[in-house]
Protein backbone atom coordinates (compact mmCIF):
# COMPACT_ATOMS: atom_id res chain seq x y z
CA UNK A 1 0.00 0.00 0.00
CA UNK A 2 1.22 3.44 -0.75
CA UNK A 3 2.27 5.34 2.35
CA UNK A 4 0.31 8.48 2.93
CA UNK A 5 2.23 11.26 4.60
CA UNK A 6 1.07 11.99 8.10
CA UNK A 7 -0.45 15.41 8.60
CA UNK A 8 -1.18 16.71 12.10
CA UNK A 9 -4.81 17.21 12.95
CA UNK A 10 -5.43 19.82 15.61
CA UNK A 11 -8.49 21.32 17.25
CA UNK A 12 -8.83 25.00 17.98
CA UNK A 13 -11.23 26.26 20.61
CA UNK A 14 -11.59 29.89 19.64
CA UNK A 15 -13.54 32.55 21.48
CA UNK A 16 -16.43 33.93 19.47
CA UNK A 17 -15.64 37.55 20.38
CA UNK A 18 -12.02 37.62 19.38
CA UNK A 19 -9.93 34.75 18.09
CA UNK A 20 -12.75 33.24 16.05
CA UNK A 21 -13.26 36.58 14.36
CA UNK A 22 -9.49 36.86 14.07
CA UNK A 23 -9.37 33.59 12.17
CA UNK A 24 -12.21 34.84 10.01
CA UNK A 25 -10.36 38.04 9.29
CA UNK A 26 -7.19 36.24 8.32
CA UNK A 27 -9.35 34.23 5.92
CA UNK A 28 -10.93 37.26 4.31
CA UNK A 29 -7.50 38.85 4.04
CA UNK A 30 -6.50 35.71 2.12
CA UNK A 31 -3.78 34.93 4.58
CA UNK A 32 -2.96 31.30 4.64
CA UNK A 33 -3.13 29.16 7.71
CA UNK A 34 -2.82 25.39 7.62
CA UNK A 35 -5.92 23.36 6.97
CA UNK A 36 -4.79 21.03 9.77
CA UNK A 37 -6.89 22.95 12.25
CA UNK A 38 -10.55 22.21 12.97
CA UNK A 39 -12.03 25.22 14.63
CA UNK A 40 -14.69 25.01 17.30
CA UNK A 41 -16.28 28.26 18.31
CA UNK A 42 -16.76 28.84 22.01
CA UNK A 43 -18.52 31.76 23.71
CA UNK A 44 -15.51 32.74 25.81
CA UNK A 45 -12.16 31.26 26.78
CA UNK A 46 -13.68 30.85 30.22
CA UNK A 47 -15.97 28.22 28.72
CA UNK A 48 -13.11 25.83 28.17
CA UNK A 49 -13.31 22.88 30.47
CA UNK A 50 -10.12 20.85 30.83
CA UNK A 51 -12.29 17.96 29.76
CA UNK A 52 -12.51 19.43 26.23
CA UNK A 53 -8.75 19.25 25.95
CA UNK A 54 -8.35 15.78 27.39
CA UNK A 55 -11.22 14.29 25.44
CA UNK A 56 -9.90 15.73 22.21
CA UNK A 57 -6.51 14.18 22.88
CA UNK A 58 -8.10 10.93 23.92
CA UNK A 59 -10.07 10.86 20.69
CA UNK A 60 -6.87 11.13 18.78
CA UNK A 61 -6.25 14.72 17.73
CA UNK A 62 -2.59 15.62 17.67
CA UNK A 63 -2.93 18.96 19.37
CA UNK A 64 -5.33 21.39 21.01
CA UNK A 65 -5.10 25.15 20.89
CA UNK A 66 -7.28 27.43 22.97
CA UNK A 67 -7.46 31.09 22.13
CA UNK A 68 -9.31 33.94 23.78
CA UNK A 69 -9.40 37.69 24.12
CA UNK A 70 -6.45 39.60 25.51
CA UNK A 71 -6.56 40.25 29.26
CA UNK A 72 -8.88 43.16 29.84
CA UNK A 73 -10.78 42.57 26.61
CA UNK A 74 -13.01 39.67 27.59
CA UNK A 75 -16.61 40.27 26.53
CA UNK A 76 -17.68 39.03 29.95
CA UNK A 77 -15.02 41.06 31.78
CA UNK A 78 -13.23 38.29 33.59
CA UNK A 79 -13.73 35.02 31.69
CA UNK A 80 -10.20 34.98 30.40
CA UNK A 81 -8.68 35.94 33.75
CA UNK A 82 -10.33 32.94 35.35
CA UNK A 83 -9.35 30.83 32.37
CA UNK A 84 -5.75 31.94 32.73
CA UNK A 85 -5.56 30.46 36.21
CA UNK A 86 -7.11 27.23 35.04
CA UNK A 87 -4.84 26.98 32.01
CA UNK A 88 -1.77 27.44 34.14
CA UNK A 89 -2.56 24.40 36.27
CA UNK A 90 -3.82 22.33 33.36
CA UNK A 91 -0.51 22.88 31.61
CA UNK A 92 1.53 21.90 34.61
CA UNK A 93 -0.54 18.78 35.20
CA UNK A 94 -0.44 17.58 31.61
CA UNK A 95 3.28 18.11 31.54
CA UNK A 96 3.67 16.15 34.77
CA UNK A 97 1.85 13.10 33.46
CA UNK A 98 3.91 13.14 30.31
CA UNK A 99 1.80 14.85 27.66
CA UNK A 100 4.18 16.84 25.45
CA UNK A 101 3.66 20.56 26.13
CA UNK A 102 3.76 21.23 22.38
CA UNK A 103 0.39 19.51 22.03
CA UNK A 104 -1.56 21.98 24.10
CA UNK A 105 -1.32 25.70 23.61
CA UNK A 106 -3.07 28.79 24.87
CA UNK A 107 -3.02 32.14 23.20
CA UNK A 108 -4.62 35.57 23.21
CA UNK A 109 -5.68 36.82 19.80
CA UNK A 110 -7.99 39.78 19.18
CA UNK A 111 -10.61 40.07 16.44
CA UNK A 112 -8.41 42.59 14.64
CA UNK A 113 -5.36 40.37 14.69
CA UNK A 114 -5.92 38.34 11.55
CA UNK A 115 -2.22 37.97 10.74
CA UNK A 116 -1.41 37.03 14.32
CA UNK A 117 -4.05 34.29 14.27
CA UNK A 118 -2.61 32.83 11.09
CA UNK A 119 0.86 32.96 12.55
CA UNK A 120 -0.15 31.39 15.85
CA UNK A 121 -1.89 28.52 14.07
CA UNK A 122 1.07 28.05 11.76
CA UNK A 123 3.57 27.88 14.56
CA UNK A 124 1.38 25.62 16.60
CA UNK A 125 0.86 23.14 13.79
CA UNK A 126 4.58 23.12 13.09
CA UNK A 127 5.28 22.43 16.75
CA UNK A 128 2.84 19.55 16.74
CA UNK A 129 4.37 18.23 13.54
CA UNK A 130 7.73 18.07 15.31
CA UNK A 131 6.45 15.99 18.23
CA UNK A 132 4.67 13.67 15.82
CA UNK A 133 1.38 11.80 15.84
CA UNK A 134 -0.48 11.56 19.12
CA UNK A 135 -0.24 7.95 20.23
CA UNK A 136 -0.72 8.73 23.88
CA UNK A 137 -4.07 7.05 24.23
CA UNK A 138 -3.45 4.31 21.70
CA UNK A 139 -3.37 0.84 23.02
CA UNK A 140 -1.21 -1.45 20.99
CA UNK A 141 -2.51 -4.43 22.92
CA UNK A 142 -5.81 -3.99 21.14
CA UNK A 143 -6.44 -3.45 17.50
CA UNK A 144 -8.34 -0.57 16.05
CA UNK A 145 -8.33 1.65 19.11
CA UNK B 1 -6.27 13.45 75.04
CA UNK B 2 -8.77 10.66 74.78
CA UNK B 3 -10.35 11.40 78.13
CA UNK B 4 -10.45 15.09 77.48
CA UNK B 5 -12.19 14.35 74.17
CA UNK B 6 -14.82 12.16 75.79
CA UNK B 7 -15.45 14.83 78.36
CA UNK B 8 -15.75 17.66 75.83
CA UNK B 9 -17.86 15.59 73.46
CA UNK B 10 -20.17 14.60 76.30
CA UNK B 11 -20.62 18.24 77.26
CA UNK B 12 -21.44 19.22 73.69
CA UNK B 13 -24.12 16.59 73.36
CA UNK B 14 -25.57 17.18 76.79
CA UNK B 15 -25.79 20.92 76.34
CA UNK B 16 -27.35 20.41 72.94
CA UNK B 17 -24.61 22.42 71.23
CA UNK B 18 -24.26 19.81 68.51
CA UNK B 19 -26.44 17.08 67.02
CA UNK B 20 -23.64 14.64 66.35
CA UNK B 21 -20.14 13.89 67.40
CA UNK B 22 -17.85 12.76 64.61
CA UNK B 23 -14.68 11.13 65.83
CA UNK B 24 -12.71 7.93 65.69
CA UNK B 25 -13.67 4.56 67.04
CA UNK B 26 -12.04 1.17 66.97
CA UNK B 27 -11.92 -0.28 63.47
CA UNK B 28 -12.97 -3.77 62.49
CA UNK B 29 -9.41 -4.58 61.47
CA UNK B 30 -6.65 -4.75 64.06
CA UNK B 31 -5.08 -1.39 64.99
CA UNK B 32 -7.13 0.53 62.47
CA UNK B 33 -9.71 3.06 63.46
CA UNK B 34 -12.89 3.94 61.68
CA UNK B 35 -15.18 6.95 61.84
CA UNK B 36 -17.50 7.01 64.80
CA UNK B 37 -20.58 9.11 64.29
CA UNK B 38 -23.03 9.27 67.09
CA UNK B 39 -25.67 11.31 68.86
CA UNK B 40 -25.76 9.05 71.90
CA UNK B 41 -23.78 9.98 74.96
CA UNK B 42 -23.20 6.39 76.00
CA UNK B 43 -21.37 5.68 72.74
CA UNK B 44 -18.79 8.35 73.41
CA UNK B 45 -16.99 5.80 75.58
CA UNK B 46 -15.80 4.22 72.32
CA UNK B 47 -14.00 7.30 71.06
CA UNK B 48 -10.29 6.83 70.57
CA UNK B 49 -7.27 8.96 69.77
CA UNK B 50 -4.13 7.05 68.90
CA UNK B 51 -1.39 7.02 66.25
CA UNK B 52 -3.70 5.20 63.82
CA UNK B 53 -6.38 7.83 63.33
CA UNK B 54 -5.92 8.07 59.60
CA UNK B 55 -9.37 9.05 58.37
CA UNK B 56 -10.06 12.58 57.37
CA UNK B 57 -13.49 13.17 58.84
CA UNK B 58 -14.07 16.60 57.45
CA UNK B 59 -16.54 15.61 54.77
CA UNK B 60 -19.09 14.32 57.27
CA UNK B 61 -20.52 17.71 58.19
CA UNK B 62 -21.66 18.14 54.57
CA UNK B 63 -23.28 14.75 54.53
CA UNK B 64 -24.89 14.98 57.93
CA UNK B 65 -26.37 18.41 57.30
CA UNK B 66 -26.47 19.03 61.03
CA UNK B 67 -24.46 20.70 63.76
CA UNK B 68 -21.44 18.57 64.34
CA UNK B 69 -18.71 18.30 66.91
CA UNK B 70 -15.82 17.03 64.87
CA UNK B 71 -12.37 15.69 65.67
CA UNK B 72 -9.66 16.96 63.33
CA UNK B 73 -5.92 16.61 62.98
CA UNK B 74 -3.81 19.35 61.42
CA UNK B 75 -4.31 18.22 57.84
CA UNK B 76 -8.02 17.56 58.37
CA UNK B 77 -8.47 21.05 59.73
CA UNK B 78 -7.26 22.39 56.41
CA UNK B 79 -9.83 20.33 54.53
CA UNK B 80 -12.51 21.62 56.84
CA UNK B 81 -11.36 25.22 56.45
CA UNK B 82 -11.34 24.72 52.70
CA UNK B 83 -14.97 23.58 52.89
CA UNK B 84 -15.79 26.64 54.95
CA UNK B 85 -14.11 28.79 52.29
CA UNK B 86 -16.25 27.11 49.65
CA UNK B 87 -19.33 27.69 51.81
CA UNK B 88 -20.06 23.99 52.00
CA UNK B 89 -19.81 24.07 55.76
CA UNK B 90 -20.87 26.86 58.07
CA UNK B 91 -18.28 27.68 60.66
CA UNK B 92 -21.10 28.17 63.18
CA UNK B 93 -22.38 24.66 62.58
CA UNK B 94 -19.20 22.91 63.61
CA UNK B 95 -17.46 22.66 66.92
CA UNK B 96 -13.91 21.72 66.08
CA UNK B 97 -12.10 19.45 68.48
CA UNK B 98 -8.48 19.76 67.43
CA UNK B 99 -5.91 17.03 67.83
CA UNK B 100 -2.26 18.09 67.55
CA UNK B 101 -0.75 15.27 65.55
CA UNK B 102 2.79 14.00 65.20
CA UNK B 103 1.98 11.80 62.28
CA UNK B 104 -0.27 8.86 61.57
CA UNK B 105 1.13 5.36 61.42
CA UNK B 106 0.89 3.68 58.05
CA UNK B 107 0.37 0.03 58.82
CA UNK B 108 1.44 -0.94 55.33
CA UNK B 109 4.84 0.63 55.98
CA UNK B 110 5.22 -1.38 59.17
CA UNK B 111 4.29 -4.56 57.37
CA UNK B 112 6.89 -3.83 54.76
CA UNK B 113 9.64 -2.90 57.20
CA UNK B 114 9.31 -5.96 59.38
CA UNK B 115 8.26 -8.27 56.59
CA UNK B 116 5.20 -9.52 58.40
CA UNK B 117 1.52 -9.35 57.76
CA UNK B 118 -0.78 -7.32 59.95
CA UNK B 119 -2.33 -10.55 61.27
CA UNK B 120 1.01 -11.59 62.68
CA UNK B 121 1.54 -8.33 64.51
CA UNK B 122 0.38 -8.51 68.09
CA UNK B 123 1.25 -5.11 69.39
CA UNK B 124 2.58 -1.77 68.26
CA UNK B 125 3.87 0.46 71.03
CA UNK B 126 5.30 3.92 70.83
CA UNK B 127 8.35 4.60 72.95
CA UNK B 128 9.74 8.06 72.36
CA UNK B 129 11.01 8.26 68.83
CA UNK B 130 10.61 4.56 68.25
CA UNK B 131 7.92 1.99 67.76
CA UNK B 132 8.22 -1.41 69.28
CA UNK B 133 6.46 -4.01 67.24
CA UNK B 134 5.67 -7.34 68.68
CA UNK B 135 5.07 -9.98 66.05
CA UNK B 136 4.99 -13.73 66.44
CA UNK B 137 6.23 -13.33 69.97
CA UNK B 138 9.40 -11.40 69.15
CA UNK B 139 10.07 -7.68 69.31
CA UNK B 140 11.38 -5.36 66.65
CA UNK B 141 11.96 -1.64 66.81
CA UNK B 142 11.34 0.83 64.08
CA UNK B 143 11.78 4.55 64.13
CA UNK B 144 8.44 6.35 64.32
CA UNK B 145 9.42 8.45 61.32
CA UNK B 146 9.81 5.35 59.19
CA UNK B 147 6.32 4.22 60.05
CA UNK B 148 4.23 7.27 59.30
CA UNK B 149 2.61 8.24 56.01
CA UNK B 150 4.73 10.12 53.47
CA UNK B 151 2.39 13.09 53.74
CA UNK B 152 3.02 13.26 57.49
CA UNK B 153 6.77 13.47 56.92
CA UNK B 154 6.28 16.79 55.17
CA UNK B 155 3.53 18.08 57.45
CA UNK B 156 3.71 21.82 57.98
CA UNK B 157 0.60 22.11 60.10
CA UNK B 158 0.58 19.40 62.77
CA UNK B 159 -1.60 21.55 65.00
CA UNK B 160 -5.08 22.26 63.64
CA UNK B 161 -5.32 25.74 62.17
CA UNK B 162 -8.85 26.25 63.36
CA UNK B 163 -10.38 24.81 66.50
CA UNK B 164 -12.73 25.50 69.35
CA UNK B 165 -11.06 23.11 71.72
CA UNK B 166 -7.48 21.98 71.42
CA UNK B 167 -7.20 18.55 72.98
CA UNK B 168 -3.44 18.60 73.48
CA UNK B 169 -0.47 20.91 73.35
CA UNK B 170 0.63 22.57 70.16
CA UNK B 171 3.26 20.76 68.13
CA UNK B 172 5.87 22.61 66.14
CA UNK B 173 6.27 21.40 62.57
CA UNK B 174 9.40 19.59 61.46
CA UNK B 175 8.74 18.96 57.82
CA UNK B 176 11.14 16.73 55.91
CA UNK B 177 10.12 17.76 52.42
CA UNK B 178 12.76 15.78 50.67
CA UNK B 179 11.44 12.52 52.05
CA UNK B 180 7.83 13.50 51.77
CA UNK B 181 8.09 14.48 48.12
CA UNK B 182 10.57 11.81 47.09
CA UNK B 183 8.24 9.96 44.76
CA UNK B 184 7.17 13.16 43.06
CA UNK B 185 10.76 14.22 42.51
CA UNK B 186 11.52 10.83 41.02
CA UNK B 187 8.67 11.26 38.57
CA UNK B 188 9.75 14.76 37.68
CA UNK B 189 13.17 13.46 36.79
CA UNK B 190 11.87 10.87 34.36
CA UNK B 191 11.40 11.87 30.77
CA UNK B 192 7.94 12.51 29.42
CA UNK B 193 7.46 9.16 27.70
CA UNK B 194 8.43 7.25 30.81
CA UNK B 195 6.12 9.35 32.91
CA UNK B 196 3.26 8.62 30.57
CA UNK B 197 3.93 4.88 30.63
CA UNK B 198 4.20 5.03 34.38
CA UNK B 199 0.75 6.55 34.80
CA UNK B 200 -0.67 4.38 32.10
CA UNK B 201 0.47 1.28 33.96
CA UNK B 202 -0.87 2.61 37.21
CA UNK B 203 -4.25 3.44 35.77
CA UNK B 204 -4.54 0.08 34.10
CA UNK B 205 -5.08 -1.21 37.62
CA UNK B 206 -7.97 1.14 38.39
CA UNK B 207 -11.29 -0.64 38.86
CA UNK B 208 -13.33 2.56 39.10
CA UNK B 209 -14.53 1.93 42.60
CA UNK B 210 -14.54 5.73 43.04
CA UNK B 211 -13.12 5.31 46.50
CA UNK B 212 -10.83 8.27 45.85
CA UNK B 213 -13.66 10.61 45.06
CA UNK B 214 -15.96 9.27 47.74
CA UNK B 215 -13.42 9.75 50.46
CA UNK B 216 -12.09 13.09 49.26
CA UNK B 217 -13.22 16.08 51.32
CA UNK B 218 -12.57 18.36 48.34
CA UNK B 219 -14.85 16.30 46.07
CA UNK B 220 -18.11 17.78 47.17
CA UNK B 221 -20.12 18.19 43.97
CA UNK B 222 -23.58 16.78 44.42
CA UNK B 223 -23.35 15.33 40.98
CA UNK B 224 -19.90 14.41 39.85
CA UNK B 225 -19.00 14.85 36.19
CA UNK B 226 -18.43 11.13 36.12
CA UNK B 227 -22.15 10.55 36.66
CA UNK B 228 -23.23 13.00 34.00
CA UNK B 229 -24.51 11.20 30.93
CA UNK B 230 -25.50 14.08 28.70
CA UNK B 231 -22.85 14.46 27.53
CA UNK B 232 -21.07 11.44 28.82
CA UNK B 233 -17.60 12.81 29.41
CA UNK B 234 -15.93 9.64 30.48
CA UNK B 235 -16.91 6.08 29.77
CA UNK B 236 -18.25 4.40 32.85
CA UNK B 237 -16.42 1.17 32.25
CA UNK B 238 -12.80 0.92 33.20
CA UNK B 239 -10.26 1.37 30.44
CA UNK B 240 -6.93 2.83 31.41
CA UNK B 241 -7.53 5.76 29.12
CA UNK B 242 -10.79 6.71 30.76
CA UNK B 243 -9.47 5.95 34.21
CA UNK B 244 -6.62 8.32 33.64
CA UNK B 245 -8.78 11.06 32.17
CA UNK B 246 -11.19 10.68 35.07
CA UNK B 247 -8.42 11.09 37.60
CA UNK B 248 -6.78 13.99 35.78
CA UNK B 249 -10.03 15.89 35.75
CA UNK B 250 -10.65 15.05 39.37
CA UNK B 251 -7.16 16.28 40.15
CA UNK B 252 -7.91 19.59 38.47
CA UNK B 253 -11.24 19.88 40.27
CA UNK B 254 -9.63 19.52 43.67
CA UNK B 255 -6.52 21.54 42.85
CA UNK B 256 -6.45 24.50 45.19
CA UNK B 257 -8.70 22.64 47.62
CA UNK B 258 -6.54 19.61 48.26
CA UNK B 259 -4.54 19.87 51.45
CA UNK B 260 -2.62 16.67 50.85
CA UNK B 261 -4.51 14.63 53.41
CA UNK B 262 -3.69 11.57 51.33
CA UNK B 263 -7.06 9.90 51.75
CA UNK B 264 -7.42 9.15 48.02
CA UNK B 265 -4.29 7.09 48.00
CA UNK B 266 -5.13 5.38 51.27
CA UNK B 267 -8.59 4.48 49.99
CA UNK B 268 -7.35 3.11 46.68
CA UNK B 269 -7.78 -0.67 46.79
CA UNK B 270 -5.34 -1.27 43.95
CA UNK B 271 -2.58 0.96 45.25
CA UNK B 272 -2.38 3.72 42.65
CA UNK B 273 -0.06 6.43 44.00
CA UNK B 274 -2.72 9.12 43.77
CA UNK B 275 -1.01 11.38 46.23
CA UNK B 276 1.78 11.84 43.71
CA UNK B 277 -0.78 13.57 41.51
CA UNK B 278 -2.60 15.55 44.16
CA UNK B 279 0.43 16.68 46.10
CA UNK B 280 2.12 17.74 42.91
CA UNK B 281 -0.78 20.09 42.28
CA UNK B 282 -0.50 21.46 45.80
CA UNK B 283 3.05 22.44 44.89
CA UNK B 284 2.01 23.92 41.57
CA UNK B 285 -0.80 25.99 43.03
CA UNK B 286 1.59 27.36 45.62
CA UNK B 287 4.17 28.12 42.99
CA UNK B 288 1.75 29.76 40.56
CA UNK B 289 -0.56 31.67 42.85
CA UNK B 290 1.21 31.67 46.19
CA UNK B 291 -1.85 29.98 47.63
CA UNK B 292 -2.25 27.18 50.11
CA UNK B 293 -5.56 25.42 50.57
CA UNK B 294 -7.31 25.64 53.89
CA UNK B 295 -4.97 27.85 55.85
CA UNK B 296 -7.23 30.88 56.04
CA UNK B 297 -10.97 30.51 56.32
CA UNK B 298 -11.56 34.07 55.11
CA UNK B 299 -9.45 33.77 51.98
CA UNK B 300 -11.16 33.42 48.62
CA UNK B 301 -10.80 29.98 47.05
CA UNK B 302 -7.99 30.22 44.53
CA UNK B 303 -10.01 29.59 41.38
CA UNK B 304 -12.86 31.92 42.24
CA UNK B 305 -10.75 35.01 41.75
CA UNK B 306 -7.70 36.21 39.87
CA UNK B 307 -4.97 38.78 39.94
CA UNK B 308 -3.84 41.01 37.10
CA UNK B 309 -0.37 39.74 37.72
CA UNK B 310 -1.17 36.04 37.35
CA UNK B 311 1.48 34.14 35.41
CA UNK B 312 0.88 34.03 31.69
CA UNK B 313 4.30 33.61 30.12
CA UNK B 314 3.02 30.30 28.73
CA UNK B 315 0.26 32.04 26.75
CA UNK B 316 1.33 32.97 23.28
S1 LIG C 1 -15.13 36.77 25.55
FE1 LIG C 1 -13.27 36.20 24.59
S2 LIG C 1 -12.23 35.40 26.28
FE2 LIG C 1 -14.06 35.99 27.25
Amino acid sequence: MEETKWEPKVVGFLCHWCSYAGADLSGSARLEYPHNIRIIRIPCSGRVDPMFILRALQNGVDGVIVSGCHPGDCHYQSGNFHARRKFAVIRRLLDYVGIEPERVQFSWVAASEGPKMAQVINEFVEGVRKVGPNRLFKDERRDGE
Amino acid sequence: MENRLKEEAGKLLKEGKVDYIVGYGKGSVKFRTSPLITNKEEELENLVINPFIANNLSRYPIELKARVGIVVKGCDSRSLISLIQDKKVNREDVVILGVPCEGVVDIKKIEKHIGKDIDQIEEIKREGENLTIQANGSNQTLSFKDAIFDKCLGCEYPTPLEYDVLLGTEISPKPDMEKSLMRIKELENMDATDRWSYWREEFSKCIRCYGCKNVCPACFCERCFIDVNIPQWVNTYATWQDNLVFQLIRTLHVAGRCSDCGECERACPVGIPLRSLQRKMVEEVKDLFDYEAGVDKDALPVFTHYEDTDPEEFIK
